[in-house]
């Protein structure tokens, strides 16, 4: 692991677990946000440019815009404590979780090497070798993403169609008046 | 176990962000809480994805740079993923924000004691 690689882990965890212990929701937002943009950076430095792009933008972006409306429409509990209590049966249950999760850790293949599962499949192959001819685009991310499985898409927008309904229907229409 | 761990610590970084967010969830009273909890699981989730994808030394799925490339399919994947995270998120908070005005408390609770009264 390089050293930039260790840097932005250490800053993605530290702020993952400052958005866990904040009490103040603000700060909690705040928090989420900065880890948001270190997630972000992640990605391009796991050549994953466009997922990089997407997390910024709407990771860090939308998403603290609508913490931030909930916010101001509703509460901001304030107190005298920074730190949130310990929970001590929810730390139970995650770190069990945790633990369960780690004993498969010997089994998943190396991160980055050659010879693993998706970069030796034929899917990989098939789509970073024919996505010029049959889409005739050269990221093969946007390839995929609208034309081989472009139902797939076309699925995530009704979703986010009815993610819009949903909310209008949960407000009837008074915070619009 | 040194060799055996370092490249594959990008897991271990998953499945305590899988922690964080599980203890947010079930832990902190506050439901905006909760959800961003919920926000925190789903990255670690596409950290396990694009982790997988993951080549030394390869390019972006892009096909002007040089050979070899990383795998575009997990990317196309966690893509679709997060704008269906954020469709979720926004529904919550609706959903939080109704609470708010009938019950006029967004500790889980409170909220359950004042439920249960009813």
């Amino acid at each position: 692991m390089s050293t930039l690689e260790f840097a932005l882990v250490a800053f993605v965890l530290a702020t993952g677990l400052a958005t866990a212990v904040l009490r103040d929701v603000l700060g909690s937002i705040i928090a989420f946000a900065a880890y948001s943009l270190g997630i972000a950076v992640v990605w391009v430095v796991l050549q994953a440019p466009d997922v990089g792009l997407t997390e910024a933008a709407v990771g860090a972006g939308v998403t603290t815009v609508l913490f931030l409306l909930t916010i101001a429409k509703t509460v901001r509990p304030s107190g005298e404590r920074t730190l949130e209590r310990l929970d001590l049966p929810a730390l139970g249950v995650a770190v069990a979780l945790v633990a369960v999760l780690a004993t498969t850790l010997g089994a998943l293949p190396p991160v980055g090497g050659a010879e693993t599962p998706v970069a030796t499949s034929e899917v990989t192959s098939y789509y970073l070798e024919n996505a010029y001819h049959e889409a005739g685009v050269e990221n093969v991310v946007t390839a995929v993403l609208a034309a081989y499985r472009g139902f797939d898409t076309l699925g995530e927008a009704v979703v986010v169609y009815a993610a819009g309904v949903g909310v209008l229907v949960v407000f009837q229409r008074e915070v619009f008046a | 176990m040194i060799d055996a761990f370092a490249p594959r610590y990008l897991y271990l970084v998953t499945f305590l962000l899988l922690g964080i967010g599980t203890y947010m969830m079930i832990g902190n009273r506050n439901l905006v809480k909760k959800v961003i909890g919920m926000n925190l699981f789903q990255t670690g989730i596409f950290l396990f994805f694009i982790a997988a994808a993951y080549v030394e030394g390869a390019s972006p799925a892009v096909l002007t740079r040089e050979a070899p490339h990383v795998s575009p399919l997990p990317h196309v994947l966690i893509l679709t993923a997060i704008v269906v995270g954020v469709s979720l998120t926004a529904v919550a908070l609706g959903l939080i924000v109704r609470i708010y005005a009938d019950y006029g408390t967004l500790d889980a609770d409170v909220l359950w004691e004042v439920r249960h009264d009813d």
